[in-house]
Formats: structure tokens, C-alpha cells, sequence
């Protein structure tokens, strides 16, 4: 009766949770303001992944293709991608930074975009556009390696090493959030703030929940500038807060700068949450004032209100990206909840190594698994056909009729959340999160418990 | 001069030949833009790839198929629940996806043996499911795994199994139509004319091009039901893979969308001699019509008419008292391909709405040389359009509505463009005559929505309404009206049900008595 960690035994996948690496790299680059990145392959690893951002967020974001036809499959496509950033610059006088982001098909046809890219800074450039600042960056994020998850956590990287450049120390903290939300931006701001902390964040995209202004011209996008990640060289420390999504541009900054890394927590949960304040405390030596004092106890007077009653014991499935995954798992843990289930989209070697994991296997006293290489039969499967039985599934929304097929309640968290009504904009982190997931949870069960008319007359006296 | 340069492309020139304006007196020959040509890098295009559309226009909505894609997983994950293609299994095919997942040492060895794999786990997770499609990917194309091979190895394995294959990798082509081309051929030669149904009526139809979005398919099934008509297959909408296998012995191809399956219906005419009659489900007059010419080719035209008759008189005064509070509002209509022309003048003629701008996403010359013919003179006709240009044309235009996709549709939001969607509907369906109200009732909606006036306040300039804390649509809608109009008792808004198809699953039809003579065509036709 313990934690255990397994693989899915199956070769195939039914149901993915996760999408492909260009996918990642490309919800990195809409957070960098005055950028516009290419995609380098065929039309539909731009157009579904606009679209996809488009479901969760509900609103459009630029993001190009280089069209990759047949001719150019068989005979090389770099031509395209010179086109591209060319047409890219003739039509958005304001684009400053162009990935060049590569995708399965440009992998294998081999086709160079370091060169393409050191072609065009020498050619096109200073020839057609001289005295514009235009940065061209090469992002390699084949679609047969990893995850959107590692697609996330290279292009990340590879922004900060473009950019990153050493002069004096700013005396900012970095902090690289993961792949978020803007409300957990919102969130993750409001704590570096309340200990009087400048922060250089990665992303900026707060702004991705915009408005409909009067004059009626807005375009969405992020708001991080060319100089903050210029700027990330000189702080006083990196604290990314998610192992697999953002960990590889702060090991750079300490490698390459001497900037100290701290990786985690995800601030997930009144723990998780507290060790985040701990951090940018030792980090910055910013006492934790007494307003957050009063907020985590709002927290916990919230949490309380809730966990022995109606969330003990209660039978949890959870599947998200895998640090939101994990922080996820812990934060029930704590709210007296069972995870039963925790799905891991992809492959990463680096599960079996991770310290929350290693912590859940030696702790946890009732049966869990967590599945790494997990699809979503791998839940369904166990519901359907060995008995599993839950109260809750925690997750994104292609996951949802594992839900309405099986009755199971279900809180919509993490990337996409397109099939609930501004999930995005409510954070998940910091001791508001704690207070929102947890009333979600409660909310969850209570709507669960009147619609099945289970004893759901406990909660006249509540 | 017809061409329209757009200020945001006078920098790439080869654009200016893909957007026209319909002047006066102006013939197609004037004024037709270039269609189905590579696209431009870089131009933020809104063209999807030759893999989705074979994979998920076209073969997705088989009801009762495991759908496989050889690839990585994006190619899978990307096409899964993006549309509303029902169907009345529960919805297997909008539920469950497949993806072999290739990684980074399959690229290099081959990933023929996981192929295999994949496949019979698949069988294995569905013992109910004997079908399956596999479709090939940029990746699996460009490694050469045959596929092929190993569909037969598998159906070799598993005794009652069987397995198409679609070699349509995402660069095939400049959009998503050259997938639609490959998959109506593969489909033709390898899969039709292996099943032999049973005919139960004298009249025996296939209906193509029809895809099921929010239950389309199932309510022009409803009518050919209605008239005794058998549905050998419908391609693909709400359509099973044998019925699919089987239509080399209808009498006649029933074809909607002419732009995805088009293909389908003239190979099926050539090998099989079986006609093809394009019809159309969208609108009162052209529905109408279709039914009537269905009728005539079978000598059943009375069926056409009853329905007809019945379906006007319970939904007309519906229609019409949209058709009076969207008189002359400016639509962009800018969907995927072939609504461009299968809406075009029948939205002018029967809801009153003017055409100012039709685009097309992927339809070749063909699909505008309909579109351009069918709208208002002055109408901007745009092919494979861009971000900036769609901007731009709707800052110029100021049309009330645009019916687009849903990203798109976000794109007008932030200009206080309201927007409904012209692939998947927004409280569809929209074919059939109550449909037909649907879509009007979602275009009134859309349009007299008071958020948009408020959208266009600035609370910071402009004067501010101190009286009234509410407005409804019919505030906005009816202060021009005269009051005959208003008050007019003939005329009334939808009143059908939010699942208008929920009556339809589970009806029964008329038996009508086959004729001996038609017996024997019938039975003749098969034996050929």
C-alpha cells in the first residue's frame, strides 16, 4: 500500500494529454513583446496551435508559418523560412524578435535554420533592413522528442541565451514562471510585491487576458521586452519555479553568468507556497511581511472550512502538465484528499530522479500511482474495466469525457481549458490559488452530490 | 480595373492577384482571383494542412472507425475535438483518438513494428470496433514506412478486421483541400465496392459531402427517410465504414459540399455510371429544390412537395421575422470553402443580409467563380486571406457580423466585430428549413447582442446613460421598424427546442411499397 511509479505499458497512445514541442515553443513566444514567430514546417502546426491557444484563452495571438509544401519536403524548404522572415518584416514594422521554430518534418528533411538564420543576418538584414534592431532566433523542438512540455523549457532557453547579456547587476530577482496562466502571473506578482520585491518575469502574460477597448484596435500579446531578457544576465538570482518548463534557461544563467538558480517549488498550496516565499526571501533577504501573514490566513480559515468535512478521503485523479501534476498532488495531500492516479504525458527520464516524486513513494501510505508516458486510457482504462473509483478528476479539458461518460466530477485546471468559462484568468498559485482550487474542489462535489442525490441534504447546515 | 490591393500587402505583389472586387457590369471572366496557389510564407495565413484535412475534414466523422494517426502525437492531439461532428453512437469518433507516437529512434530505424503495435492494442482497448483508418503523417511520410503493408499484415492477424489507409502528409499540397483530394481517391480505390448491401427501397441514394456538424447530416436524413429513400452511406458525416464500402450500388450521389468530395462523386460516375446531382441543404428556396430534384430523378416528386409544404408552413413566419430585423446588415462571410457559395445569395434573398466580402480559406477558382457569381456588386472576394488583410478589410467594410472560425472570430471581437461560426455553427444545426431559422435566430442574436453597443462606449469621453439599467435585442432590433412589421401576428421568433435533434433520434417512418418494375431495375443494377 504505497506510492508507486510506472510507465504505461502500451506503445501507443489513445487519447493524448499532452501535444507535440513546437507547441510549447510557440506559447513561449507570444509571452515576448514585438515578437512574432515562424514556424517551420506545414501549416497545420501553426494553425491548430493558434487555434488551440485561441480555445483556452479566447483570444487570437500571431503566429506565422513558413507553409511547407511538397516540392519543398523533397527538395529543401530553407528558402522558405528566408521569405518568411522577410514578408514577416515588410508587413509588422514593430517585429524585433523571430523564432525560427522547427517542427517534425523540418527535422528530418534536415533542414539547416542556424544557417538559414546566420544567412539572413549577414544578407537580408543589413542590406534590405539596416538600422533595424531585428533578432532572428533558431529553436530546434522536433516533434518526435519529448513533449509541448520540453518544446516549453527549450524555447524558454534559448530566448534567455539569445538575449541574456552580462553589465551591471540590476538587483532583480528572475523568475520564470512555468507555463501558466495570466491570473497565476497576476498572483505570482501580488507576492513579490507584498515583499517589496523587483522581479523580471518570463512571461509577462497577464496581458493575454485583454480587453475590447472602445476605440476597438487591440491586438493581444505579451508584454516581456527585449531588455528584460537582456536584463536576466544581471539579477541577483533565477528562481524558476517548474522543474521541466523553464529550469534549462536558469541552469544556463548560473552556468553562463554565475547567476544562482533555484529550481521550485511549483506554489501550488499553503506548503508550496510558503517554501516560494521562503526562497525569494533567502534570495533577496525581503522579510515576509505581515499582509501575507494575513492572506495565508484567510487561506487557511478558507481551507479549514473544508478539508476534515468534505474533503477528506476523497478519491482524486490528476493529470497536467507535470510540475502543475505533482504540486497539484501535493496541495490534496495536504487537503486530506487521495490521489489515486497521477498521469504524466510524456517520456522524461528525469521522473524517476525527481525529489517530490522520491518523497511520494516513500510517504504516501494508500495505493497511488503515478504513470509516466500516460495517455488518457491509461485513466479511463482503469475506471472502465479494473474497478477504479473516484470522486474527482483534476485536469484540463481533454480529458472531459472521462468526466461526463463516467459521472465523475471535475475541476478544470492547467493548459487547455477551453470547455469552462475563464478558468485562465483565476490563478492556481499563491494562497489565492489555494483558496480558489480548493472551493473549486468543494463546489465540484457539492453540485456532484445534489445532482446524484447523494446525501446531499448534509449540506443544509453547513 | 477588378483586382483590390490591400495597403498591408503592397509589399508582396503576387497577393494582389488573390482579392477582387465585383464592380458593375463586370463579368467572372474580369473579375476571378487566383486560387489554390502555394502560400506566401510569413503572411500569417489561415490555411491548414493536406493531413487534416484527410484526417480531420473528411475521415473523422466515420462513426464506428479507430482512427490512427503515424506520427507524433500533435498531429493527433491538433485534430482532436477542434470540430462538432456528431454522430448518433454516442459520439465514439469525437471521443476517442489514436496516435502511434513516434519518437526520435523510430525516425531513424523505422517505425513500421510500432505501427503494428499500435494498431492491434487499439482492437484490443475496443474489441467492439473492427474498423480502423490510419493515417499517414509528415513524419511517417517522410521516413517511407508502407503502411500499406502493414494494414494488410494486421487484417491478416485479425480475422474480420479491416483497415484503410490515407497517405496524405500535411505538405501535401497548399492547404487542407489536397487531403481532401487524397482521401476521396484512396477511399474510392481501395475501399468501395468490397461490401454488399442490402437494398431496402427503390430508391437508393449516397449522400456526400455532408459532415454531420451539430447533426446536419442526420436532419436531411430525416427528409430522405421521410420519402422513402435509402441512405446507403453518407460521406462522412454520422457515416459507417461499411455503408462506405457499399456505395458503388446507389442509384444516385447525393452531393453537398462539392468542394471536399467532389472527387468521390465523379470516379463513383465513371466506374459505376452512377449520376451525381449537387444539392444544397442551406436555405428555404434552395433545400426546397434539392428535395424537388431528388424527387423528380426517382418520379417521387409528391414526397418532395408534402415535406416541403409542411416544413414552410411550420417554420416560414419564423424566418421571416428575422428576414425583417436583418434587412440590409453587412456580413463578411468568410468560411473554409464551399459555404462561401452555398450561402452567398441565399442569406441575401431569404434573411435580407448583404454580402459585402466572401473569402475562402482553401477553395480553388472554381468555389469563387460560385461565390463571386452569387453575391452583391461591390462584394470584396478574397482567396487564402491573412491576418492583416482580414483586418483591414473590416475596418474598411464595417460589416455587422462575419462568419468565420473561432480564432478568427476572436480576431473581430477586439475590433467589436461580432462573429458567429461558419465551420461549426454556434447553435446549429443550420441545414434543414428549421435549421435554416437556427442559423438566422444565432445571426439576430449575434448582431442585436447589447454588448455590442456597449463595446463602443468610452466611459473616459463619451456621454454616459444615467437611464435604464437593461436593453434587449428587440430594443435594438425593432426601433426602425414600422409597426405593421412589429406587430404583425403572422411572423414570430424560433420556437424550436435547444437539441432540435433529439425528436429526430428514434422516429419512425412511413413503409412505403416497393414497385415491381423499379424491383427489377434494382435487381438488374446489382447484377451488372
Amino acid at each position: 500500500m504505497s506510492c508507486e511509479l510506472l510507465q504505461k505499458e502500451r506503445t501507443g497512445v489513445i487519447n493524448p494529454i499532452f501535444t507535440c514541442q513546437p507547441a510549447g515553443a510557440q506559447y513561449a513566444s507570444i509571452g515576448i513583446r514585438e515578437c512574432i514567430g515562424i514556424v517551420h514546417g506545414g501549416q497545420g502546426c501553426v494553425m491548430f496551435v493558434r487555434l488551440l491557444i485561441s480555445q483556452h484563452l479566447k483570444e487570437s495571438f500571431e503566429i506565422a508559418s513558413s507553409s511547407l509544401h511538397e516540392d519543398a519536403a523533397v527538395f529543401g524548404a530553407c528558402h522558405r523560412v528566408e521569405e518568411g522572415v522577410d514578408v514577416l518584416l515588410m508587413r509588422y514594422p514593430d517585429v524585433k524578435v523571430i523564432p525560427i521554430i522547427s517542427t517534425c518534418s523540418t527535422e528530418i528533411i534536415g533542414d539547416d535554420i542556424d544557417g538559414v538564420v546566420r544567412k539572413l543576418n549577414e544578407e537580408l538584414l543589413p542590406t534590405k533592413y539596416p538600422g533595424r534592431e531585428v533578432h532572428l532566433i533558431p529553436i530546434h523542438t522536433p516533434s518526435f522528442v519529448g513533449s509541448m512540455v520540453n518544446g516549453y523549457d527549450v524555447a524558454v532557453r534559448d530566448f534567455v541565451k539569445y538575449f541574456a547579456t552580462k553589465g551591471e547587476p540590476n538587483g532583480k530577482l528572475n523568475l520564470i514562471t512555468g507555463w501558466v496562466n495570466p491570473g497565476d502571473v497576476s498572483a505570482l506578482k501580488h507576492l513579490l510585491a507584498e515583499m517589496e520585491v523587483d522581479a523580471t518575469v518570463l512571461f509577462e502574460i497577464e496581458s493575454f487576458d485583454s480587453p475590447t477597448m472602445p476605440d476597438g484596435n487591440h491586438v493581444s500579446h505579451g508584454d516581456t521586452t527585449i531588455e528584460d531578457l537582456q536584463g536576466t544576465a544581471n539579477a541577483i538570482g533565477t528562481l524558476a519555479l517548474n522543474r521541466y518548463e523553464g529550469a534549462k534557461a536558469a541552469k544556463y544563467l548560473e552556468e553562463k553568468f554565475a547567476v544562482p538558480a533555484v529550481i521550485g517549488p511549483t506554489p501550488v498550496g499553503i506548503r508550496n507556497t510558503d517554501a516560494f516565499l521562503a526562497r525569494v526571501k533567502e534570495m533577496t533577504g525581503k522579510p515576509i511581511p505581515r499582509s501575507l501573514v494575513i492572506e495565508r490566513g484567510i487561506a487557511i480559515d478558507a481551507l479549514t472550512d473544508l478539508v476534515h468535512m468534505h474533503l477528506a478521503d476523497k478519491r482524486v485523479a490528476i493529470y497536467a502538465n507535470p510540475d502543475l501534476a505533482i504540486a497539484l498532488t501535493e496541495f490534496c495531500l495536504d487537503l486530506e484528499m487521495k490521489p489515486l492516479v497521477v498521469l504524466l504525458g510524456d517520456d522524461n527520464p528525469f521522473y524517476e530522479d525527481d525529489p517530490r516524486i522520491k518523497r511520494l513513494r516513500e510517504n504516501v501510505d494508500f495505493p497511488m500511482e503515478i504513470i509516466t508516458n500516460a495517455d488518457f486510457w491509461e485513466l479511463e482504462d482503469r475506471i472502465k474495466n479494473r474497478g477504479l473509483e473516484l470522486d474527482l478528476i483534476l485536469g484540463h479539458s481533454k480529458g472531459r469525457f472521462i468526466s461526463i461518460d463516467y459521472n465523475i466530477p471535475m475541476v478544470r485546471v492547467g493548459f487547455p481549458t477551453y470547455d469552462r468559462a475563464g478558468i485562465f484568468r483565476h490563478p492556481v498559485v499563491g494562497y489565492a490559488g489555494a483558496i480558489y482550487l480548493a472551493e473549486q474542489m468543494a463546489n465540484a462535489i457539492f453540485t456532484d452530490m445534489e445532482h446524484k442525490k447523494n446525501k446531499e441534504w448534509i449540506l443544509n447546515v453547513w | 480595373m477588378p483586382y483590390h490591393e490591400f495597403e498591408v500587402s503592397r509589399c508582396i505583389p503576387e497577393r494582389k492577384k488573390h482579392a477582387v472586387v465585383k464592380g458593375p457590369g463586370e463579368t467572372l471572366a474580369d473579375a476571378l482571383p487566383a486560387g489554390y496557389l502555394n502560400t506566401i510564407p510569413g503572411s500569417i495565413s489561415e490555411r491548414g494542412c493536406a493531413y487534416c484535412g484527410a484526417k480531420h475534414v473528411i475521415g473523422t466523422p466515420m462513426k464506428d472507425v479507430i482512427h490512427i494517426s503515424h506520427g507524433p502525437t500533435g498531429c493527433t492531439y491538433d485534430t482532436w475535438q477542434t470540430k462538432r461532428y456528431i454522430s448518433d453512437n454516442d459520439n465514439f469518433q469525437l471521443k476517442y483518438t489514436f496516435a502511434t507516437d513516434m519518437k526520435e529512434k523510430h525516425i531513424v530505424f523505422g517505425a513500421e513494428k510500432i505501427l503494428k503495435q499500435n494498431m492491434l492494442e487499439a482492437f484490443k482497448a475496443f474489441p467492439d470496433i473492427k474498423r480502423m483508418t490510419v493515417y499517414q503523417t509528415c513524419a511517417s511520410a517522410l521516413i517511407g514506412d508502407d503502411i500499406e503493408a502493414v494494414a494488410q499484415e494486421v487484417m491478416e492477424e485479425l480475422p474480420g478486421v479491416d483497415v484503410f489507409v490515407c497517405n496524405s502528409p500535411g505538405f501535401r499540397g497548399p492547404s487542407q483541400s489536397g487531403g481532401h483530394h487524397t482521401i476521396c481517391i484512396a477511399w474510392f480505390e481501395n475501399k468501395v465496392g468490397t461490401v454488399e448491401p442490402e437494398i431496402t427501397s427503390d430508391y437508393v441514394i449516397n449522400y456526400v459531402g455532408e459532415y454531420n456538424i451539430q447533426g446536419d447530416q442526420e436532419v436531411m436524413q430525416d427528409y430522405f427517410n421521410t420519402m422513402g429513400i435509402q441512405i446507403l452511406s453518407t460521406f462522412t458525416g454520422n457515416g459507417s465504414y461499411d455503408g462506405l464500402r457499399a456505395m458503388h450500388k446507389a442509384h444516385l450521389n447525393v452531393l453537398e459540399c462539392a468542394r471536399s468530395s467532389e472527387y468521390l462523386c465523379n470516379e463513383l460516375r465513371v466506374k459505376y455510371g452512377i449520376p451525381r446531382l449537387d444539392i444544397d441543404g442551406f436555405g428555404f428556396e434552395p433545400l426546397g429544390n434539392s428535395l424537388r430534384k431528388i424527387g423528380l430523378f426517382f418520379g417521387i416528386e409528391d414526397r418532395a412537395e408534402k415535406i416541403i409544404d409542411e416544413e414552410t408552413a411550420r417554420w416560414k413566419p419564423e424566418l421571416d421575422w428575422y428576414k425583417h430585423r436583418l434587412q440590409g446588415k453587412k456580413v463578411c462571410l468568410w468560411p473554409g470553402g464551399s459555404k462561401l457559395w452555398h450561402w452567398a445569395n441565399v442569406i441575401h434573398e431569404e434573411m435580407g443580409v448583404d454580402v459585402v466580402s466572401v473569402y475562402t480559406k482553401f477553395g480553388h477558382q472554381g468555389d469563387m467563380e460560385k461565390g463571386i457569381a452569387r453575391v452583391e456588386e461591390g462584394a470584396l472576394a478574397i482567396d487564402d486571406p491573412n491576418e492583416l488583410e482580414g483586418l483591414e478589410a473590416m475596418y474598411n467594410l464595417k460589416p455587422d457580423i462575419i462568419f468565420t472560425g473561432k480564432r478568427p472570430g476572436e480576431v473581430a471581437k477586439k475590433i467589436r466585430v461580432p462573429y458567429l461560426n461558419a465551420h461549426a455553427y454556434h447553435n446549429g444545426p443550420y441545414k434543414g428549413f428549421e435549421g435554416w431559422v437556427r442559423f438566422a435566430r444565432d445571426i439576430y442574436n449575434g448582431i442585436y447582442s447589447p454588448i455590442h453597443e456597449l463595446a463602443k462606449i468610452d466611459i473616459s469621453r463619451d456621454a454616459i446613460s444615467t437611464e435604464g439599467g437593461f436593453k434587449t435585442q428587440r430594443m435594438i432590433s425593432d426601433v426602425n421598424l414600422p409597426d405593421e412589421v412589429k406587430n404583425d401576428p403572422s411572423m414570430r421568433q424560433y420556437t424550436g427546442a435547444y437539441d432540435s435533434l433529439a425528436r429526430l433520434r428514434g422516429k419512425t417512418y412511413p413503409v412505403f411499397e416497393r414497385t415491381g418494375d423499379k424491383q427489377v431495375a434494382v435487381e438488374m443494377a446489382t447484377a451488372e
